[in-house]
């Protein structure tokens, strides 16, 4: 009893020491407190996060994706495998991780009885043609020697993806020539290439539209019972003349490609056996170990360059992106040409026109909460209106000669920018809104007083006025609507478009077509291809690609939206 | 005890007794005109004659409805939702508030100057033509002659001759009131209104707009509104004095001050309230 009464004193006594120092801590908290620094601390703190998590992202993506583009260092590796051959391996490291030993035990290698953990490294050995996966893991103690052979090449190719090998013979016309001839052999071969795709694209593409629309023509005649025995005539002497421009055109293009095909290289590939290529099929050939850091540089941009500016190839896992690039950029400023006035009018309207009522109150809200709709719900909603009905009675009644095939009642990139246009309408009417509430009731009644009525204040005074403001909806709509993906898997993207939407075939802009964009074609290649390894720096690649063009768009606008509003500076005050 | 310094009137310009004024001499004719924001009333059966080619002042103190009764004088009440008007505003014997009234017409005969020079942010220029833009005029000659006059005698023309096209935001409070001014009578009105136009402007500014108002009666017909007694004095040929939205007493600008017969007059100016 005595015991625990004395506890408790001292504890007591314990307890008002601990009170004073309490007290004179909370003092100190309490000033610090006051002088209101753990805010700026605070802030500071919040700012520093986001920046870190900005740039963080940003390395991360460039440099992965960037990375892609430097050439990397051919090995030629000596391995001794699992059975106690020996075999040559070549190609470029691709990954390296670490694995446990334990996950080693089926293979029955030997370690050192301290060894925890092996380093094994991904190779990409490319030749498809010979092996099944253009990829290997390596264990890095299977390895008996690595060298870098100067003359190895990689060659780019159309298709099958990289090989990697030792040149032994090149071959012009059928005869054998020097290895050195080789660049200038490329360049031949790649300007034929080129012919012949201009000639597949435009020429061949053209007639095959011309054919296209006189078939549909006829049919249109036929619709409307006029196809009158005359008419028919003229149609069909039309078809039979662009059929022998066709054939010409088709003959002409065999000889080219002939005349391609007698050009070839054989190549050595790592397990001896030799392969031959035609020249037709190969991009490009470089001699990587032998590039210096300068050459290295110009290959670099070079991939770059083409990244930007090629098709893609081989299910999108190699090429370029452009039709993705033009896809997206073509469907925003469609988007951006829709939704502008359609805001800027709404907005007009909630804050000139409509009574200060319920109904305008009820107006506001709902346009608010339309910004909080989740986006695939945009796209249902524009697959079901826009495509399926809008579209569907476009067709009836303007393209009744092409049924049952669809020409806007099928996804394209005219619904995908409408319903884009829809979702970020909410944002557009409301900086819009807002930018019309802060210009000063002065500007206005200066205009009234000069006997101008309210749509001349409107055109004239106010809209220049609140122009800053729009161009803030704009480019907050053009973030928006950028990197938006889920509502255009619905309305109108696809994995691979054969067609700009773009073309030389009146009437130029087709606004029907499917196309291709950035944000879906990270997915596709990232997660829809058939080779994932391959694939992955893609990934980045386009995505650093996504964010740059992202970034330019809303450059442009907020450069824009700087020069307007230095206009209209000395008002905000 | 505010000194006045009576202001001899023009002799041909005179005019001892505002309420036989000839039809010639009317400007605007105010006609019982009551004024309710809501329930609250505004201004009070006011009925009064505005000589023409003279400058005609409101005082009283803050409340009294005298900037109210300026702005119905170009309906620029309408924009005030709950604003209601019963009464006659004559202008050439036509009822400002009739039914077939163009309102965008009446401003363009009745101009109007506000408190703070609220240039538009464009050029000088295209600040002093925006009402002949309205009105359809695109002969550039035409548009400049016209600049160049309301900007003389706005007495801005040599301060901005150099730089028209520059915007109008940059130019000094004063500067920006008289180009207010200017592009208010660029469209040639009939009367022009000012609404306490030196109360944002330094002393010497104000001066400049005082002496351009002198001169602006040559050509115009001129109603102002000031709580600034001594402005009332120095500029005005007749003046007005209202209290709490009721005209109390309006005579020649000499008289008022000097001889006021009621009694809150008197009160005013001798500075007892307002």
């Amino acid at each position: 009893m005595k015991k625990s009464i004395k506890l408790k004193t001292s504890q007591l006594m314990n307890s008002d020491i601990d009170k004073e120092q309490n007290t004179a801590m909370n003092n100190s908290y309490k000033k610090w407190f006051q002088s209101g620094s753990p805010w700026v601390w605070l802030s500071a703190a919040g700012v520093s996060l986001s920046l870190i998590s900005v740039l963080g992202l940003l390395w991360l993506i460039a440099s992965r994706g960037l990375s892609y583009f430097w050439p990397a260092t051919i090995y030629q590796f000596e391995v001794n495998d699992l059975q106690g051959h020996n075999h040559t391996v070549i190609g470029e490291i691709y990954d390296r991780e670490s694995i446990p030993v334990g996950q080693l035990v089926h293979t029955k290698l030997k370690f050192a009885p301290d060894t925890l953990e092996v380093e094994r490294i991904l190779v990409k050995t490319g030749n498809r043609e010979l092996v099944n996966l253009d990829f290997r893991w390596i264990l890095v103690p299977q390895i008996t020697k690595i060298t870098e052979p100067k003359n190895i090449v990689v060659i780019e190719r159309r298709t099958n993806g990289n090989f990697y090998g030792f040149i032994t013979k090149v071959i012009l016309d059928g005869e054998t020539v020097s290895n050195t001839q080789l660049p200038q052999l490329i360049d031949r071969v790649d300007n034929f290439q080129q012919q012949i795709e201009e000639l597949q694209k435009s020429d061949i593409g053209s007639i095959n539209y011309q054919l296209e629309r006189l078939r549909l023509k006829e049919k249109k005649y036929q619709l409307n019972h006029q196809l009158t025995i005359k008419i028919k005539h003229e149609i069909d002497a039309e078809i039979e003349a662009l059929k022998i421009q066709y054939q010409q055109l088709e003959q002409k293009l065999t000889s080219m490609r002939q005349q391609v095909a007698r050009d070839k290289i054989e190549v050595r590939a790592m397990n001896g056996k030799v392969v031959t290529i035609n020249l037709e099929n190969i991009l490009t050939v470089s001699y990587a170990n032998k590039l210096n850091l300068f050459e290295k540089t110009g290959v670099f941009l070079q991939k770059i360059g083409h990244f930007i500016s090629d098709d893609p190839r081989e299910a999108n896992t190699e090429g370029g992106v452009f039709p993705a690039i033009f896809g997206t950029v073509l469907m925003v400023l469609l988007m951006t040409v829709i939704v502008s006035p359609m805001g800027v009018i709404a907005a007009i309207y909630l804050h000139e026109y409509a009574g200060n009522n319920g109904l305008t109150k009820m107006l506001r809200i709902a346009v608010i909460n339309l910004a909080g709709v989740p986006s695939i719900v945009y796209g249902i909603f524009g697959l079901g209106f826009f495509v399926y009905m809008l579209g569907g009675s476009i067709d009836e009644l303007f393209f009744p000669e092409t049924l049952p095939s669809p020409t806007f009642g099928t996804p394209g990139v005219l619904w995908s920018a409408i319903t884009l246009a829809i979702l970020t309408l909410p944002v557009v009417i409301v900086s819009t809104e807002e930018g019309l509430a802060r210009i000063p009731a002065s500007m206005r009644h200066g205009s009234l007083a000069l006997g101008a009525t309210k749509i001349e204040t409107l055109w004239r005074i106010i809209l220049p006025i609140a122009s800053p403001a729009i161009m803030t909806g704009i480019i907050l709509a053009i973030a928006r609507a950028a990197g938006e993906v889920a509502p255009l898997m619905l309305v109108g993207v696809v994995k691979m478009a054969p067609t700009l939407p773009l073309d030389g075939n009146f009437p130029y802009l087709h606004l029907e077509r499917k196309f291709m964009h950035l944000g879906f074609h990270i997915y596709d290649v990232g997660f829809q291809s058939p080779n994932v390894e391959a694939a992955r720096p893609l990934v980045y690649a386009t995505a650093l690609l996504l964010v740059t063009i992202i970034v330019a768009l809303n450059m442009t606008a907020i450069s824009i939206r700087n020069k307007l509003r230095e206009k209209y500076r000395a008002l905000e005050h | 005890m505010i000194s006045v310094t009576p202001k001899p009137l023009a002799s041909q310009q005179e005019i001892r007794d505002l309420a036989n004024l000839t039809p010639e001499q009317v400007a605007l004719k105010i006609q019982n005109l009551n004024l309710h924001y809501g329930e609250k009333q505004a201004l009070f059966d006011i009925s009064m004659l505005i000589p023409k080619g003279q400058v005609t002042a409101f005082i009283g103190p803050s409340g009294c409805g005298k900037s109210t009764l300026l702005r119905s004088i170009n309906r620029m009440n309408d924009l005030v939702d709950s604003c209601h008007i019963d009464g006659e505003i004559l202008l050439h014997d036509e009822n400002i508030y009739g039914k077939h009234v163009d309102v965008a017409m009446l401003r363009r005969k009745v101009g109007m100057v506000f408190q703070r020079p609220n240039p538009f942010p464009k050029s000088i220029y295209e600040n002093v033509i925006y009402g002949l833009r309205l009105v359809g005029v695109k002969n550039r000659r035409t548009l400049d002659e016209a600049a160049e006059t309301a900007l003389k005698s706005a007495a801005l023309w040599n301060e901005v001759k150099d730089r028209l096209h520059e915007s109008a935001l940059g130019l000094s409070g004063g500067q920006q009131q008289r180009l207010v001014i200017a592009r208010a009578i660029a469209i040639q009105p009939e009367v022009l209104l000012l609404d306490e136009p030196t109360s944002a402007l330094d002393p010497i500014s104000t001066l400049t707009i005082e002496e351009l108002i002198n001169d602006l009666k040559k050509q115009f017909t001129v109603v102002i509104v000031t709580h600034n007694m001594q402005q009332a004095a120095r500029v005005s040929d007749q003046t007005a004095f209202m209290y709490m939205g009721e005209l109390i007493e309006y005579s020649d600008t000499n008289t008022l001050f000097t001889t006021p017969t009621k009694k809150k007059t008197e009160d005013y100016i001798t500075g007892r309230y307002g």
